[in-house]
């Protein structure tokens, strides 16, 4: 197990590096000068070369490269030329929005897809599993922020049951700050108001994103349990008596659970893309808001630590999902 | 790396998976989801064309008061500044359409290519551009379109840009392992060992054995295409205003959401969905036809 974990790492590490790179490029030699973008096409020459020079754009390409690198395994990502405050900072205060939201979401889509997945898978062929395709394929096809904003207009505007936007009404932040999620922060701080309007806030967005991504799970538990329903253990555990809920949810559903953790983990790019576009549409302050507003600002260092950011993100949890895998499942290994 | 089933257009793919699923509901019968995607798609592809004759206003000039509700004279309503909501519902199949299409052909010209190269030759070449491939394919495509968009800045050619680096990968990993399986098939070793040149062997007895499958990809590129820009303008980055665009009307008819001025934000996303719908279904009916022997059964 120890060098499954420590050979997952170290094969991580160049994919990183890979990505990190391909961000450089982007960011770096692409046209769209940072400097020109912050003073504006009309600055004097000496002032732009003076910021040039501040900001380390007049070394060469290749020592750039190398601080960059060398910067972000520090953890360093300069600082905003917006607020003036360093982007790390900026982004470890964002973090828990993004991470409360898309935790909700993940849980919201797994638990959809597990309950509509299992019952179409069982009902094979039937009204109920029919019905769970065609939801698969159209909630799919849905843009997210479409399906937000269907959300908000049906809920927040006609029937006025929940707010449309933000994380937290005013004064409704919890008082002390442990992990910066509310949900959690306001149960340690036993303020349960505050809870109640966290959980407000958040059901529309977490809706939104766990319902489309959703539709994948559905999919894929649907055809995992298929297949573990016509397998021998089932037909032995049948056989042997037990009931059709156990047999169900015990002996199908558990046995179908490797591949879908391995879709989790696969899906998490996707949600992520789609958490930026849903935080944007809820003015959920977490950091893809802050990615695309940054972005208006031309705030080059917010935005270069953002999406490096992301891509650790994305990193981390690919490996902590492939371990969670070997660990349920003893015939994983390389 | 990891198992993806059965899938051969990658996984990430909306628009395989939504086909996927059409073609498994309809079974025996997806002839009817080949024709109705026909349908959607010709559609939308004679409004881009005809727009200027069928829309009745111009999308980019006030046609009415603002903010009028559904009726007759403006059966979508009209937008704030007074535009007519279906001259633009109209005309924005044209942007969706123009940038799906150009940022595909540009990601398959470019992905193409590079996988029957890189399958063909194999070895160290092969595993390094496979694992560079790998590592945009599995960063979230959304996110990196929107880095190349916000650098690029606007325009059409630099939208559809940045919507193609990400779909390059796409194209690459199933050309890649076609061409893989393909070069040691016995007509490709005949060909080598009657002397055939390697770019001789590559053109004559490999592409037009992976040009199928990359048909199928292509169409269904666009519907993920068109997912992506809507998504980047609905952001601010695509073109901007007044130029008409489903995902720039969808974040401004969102300003005015709380005077429940539904109809700014309903149309254009309908708009979005049946265009993806339409891709999809068509894809997929074109897969079965052309791939037989390749579709996931159940």
């Amino acid at each position: 197990m120890k060098t499954y974990i420590l050979t997952r790492i170290l094969l991580a590490i160049p994919m990183i590096l890979i990505i990190l790179t391909i961000i450089f490029f982007v960011l770096r030699i692409l046209p769209g000068n940072p400097v020109m973008a912050l003073l504006g096409p009309k600055a004097p020459p000496e002032v732009v070369k003076a910021m040039e020079h501040q900001m380390g754009l007049d070394k060469p390409i290749i020592v750039q490269y190398g601080d960059y690198l060398g910067s972000i395994l520090k953890g360093d990502f300069g600082v905003s030329a917006y607020t003036g405050v360093t982007v790390i900072q900026e982004l470890m205060q964002k973090f828990p929005a993004t991470l409360e939201l898309t935790i909700f979401a993940m849980t919201i889509a797994v638990f959809i897809g597990i309950f509509f997945g299992t019952y179409g898978a069982y009902h094979f062929g039937r009204t109920l599993d029919i019905a769970a395709r065609v939801y698969s394929i159209f909630v799919y096809s849905f843009p997210v922020f479409w399906f937000g904003i269907m959300l908000q207009l049906i809920f927040g505007v006609w029937l006025h049951w929940l707010p449309v936007s933000g994380r937290s009404s005013p004064f409704m932040i919890p008082n002390h700050i442990y992990t910066g999620l509310y949900v959690i922060d306001s149960i340690l701080n036993l303020e349960w108001p505050v809870l109640v309007d966290t959980l407000y806030h958040l059901i529309l967005p977490s809706v939104t994103l766990g319902v489309v991504i959703s539709s994948i799970f559905v999919r894929m538990v649907r055809s995992n349990v298929i297949l573990s329903l016509s397998s021998q253990y089932v037909v032995a555990a049948r056989a042997r008596g037990a009931k059709e809920k156990k047999v169900i949810f015990k002996h199908a559903l558990k046995n179908a659970m490797a591949p879908i953790l391995t879709i989790m983990g696969l899906e998490f790019a996707l949600l992520l893309g789609g958490a930026v576009l849903t935080e944007v549409t809820f003015s959920w302050p977490g950091i893809g808001s802050y990615l695309v507003t940054r972005i208006t600002y031309r705030d080059f260092p917010a935005i270069q630590g953002a999406i490096v950011f992301f891509a650790m993100f994305v990193a981390i949890v690919s490996i902590l999902v492939d371990i969670a895998n070997a660990w349920l499942d003893p015939r994983v290994r390389y | 790396m990891a198992n993806t089933t059965n899938t051969n257009y990658g996984n990430q793919m909306l628009s395989s998976r939504i086909g996927r699923g059409f073609r498994q509901l309809m079974g025996d019968s997806s002839g009817v989801m080949t024709f109705i995607g026909l349908i959607l798609l010709s559609l939308f592809v004679l409004m881009a064309i005809f727009a200027p004759y069928i829309s009745p206003y111009s999308p980019v000039e006030p046609s009415g008061a603002p903010l009028l509700s559904p009726q007759w004279g403006h059966i979508m309503g009209t937008t704030n500044l007074g535009y007519d909501v279906f001259s633009r519902f109209i005309w924005g199949s044209r942007m969706a359409l123009l940038i799906a299409v150009i940022a595909t052909s540009i990601a398959a010209f470019i992905g193409i290519p590079t996988g029957l190269l890189v399958g063909y030759a194999g070895g160290v070449t092969d595993r390094i551009v496979t694992m560079i491939m790998d590592s945009v394919y599995t960063f979230p495509g959304l996110i990196l379109a929107i880095a190349i968009a916000a650098m690029l800045g606007p325009g059409v050619l630099n939208i559809s840009l940045s919507i193609a680096v990400v779909y390059i990968p796409t194209y690459y990993r199933v050309i890649r392992s076609q061409v893989s399986t393909i070069k040691s098939e016995l007509y490709v070793e005949g060909a080598r060992s009657i002397g055939a040149k390697n770019m001789t062997i590559i053109g004559k007895y490999i592409l037009p054995n992976v040009l199928p499958s990359t048909i199928v990809v292509l169409s269904m590129n666009i519907a993920d295409a068109v997912m992506t820009e809507a998504g980047l303008s609905f952001l601010g980055l695509g073109i901007p205003p007044p130029v008409p665009d489903w995902g720039y009307d969808l974040a401004k008819g969102q300003q005015f959401l709380l005077q429940n001025d539904w109809w700014m934000v309903v149309f254009p996303g309908i708009a979005i969905i049946l265009l993806v719908l339409g891709f999809s279904m068509f894809a997929e009916g074109m897969d079965e036809y052309l791939n037989p022997n390749i579709g996931e059964k159940r």
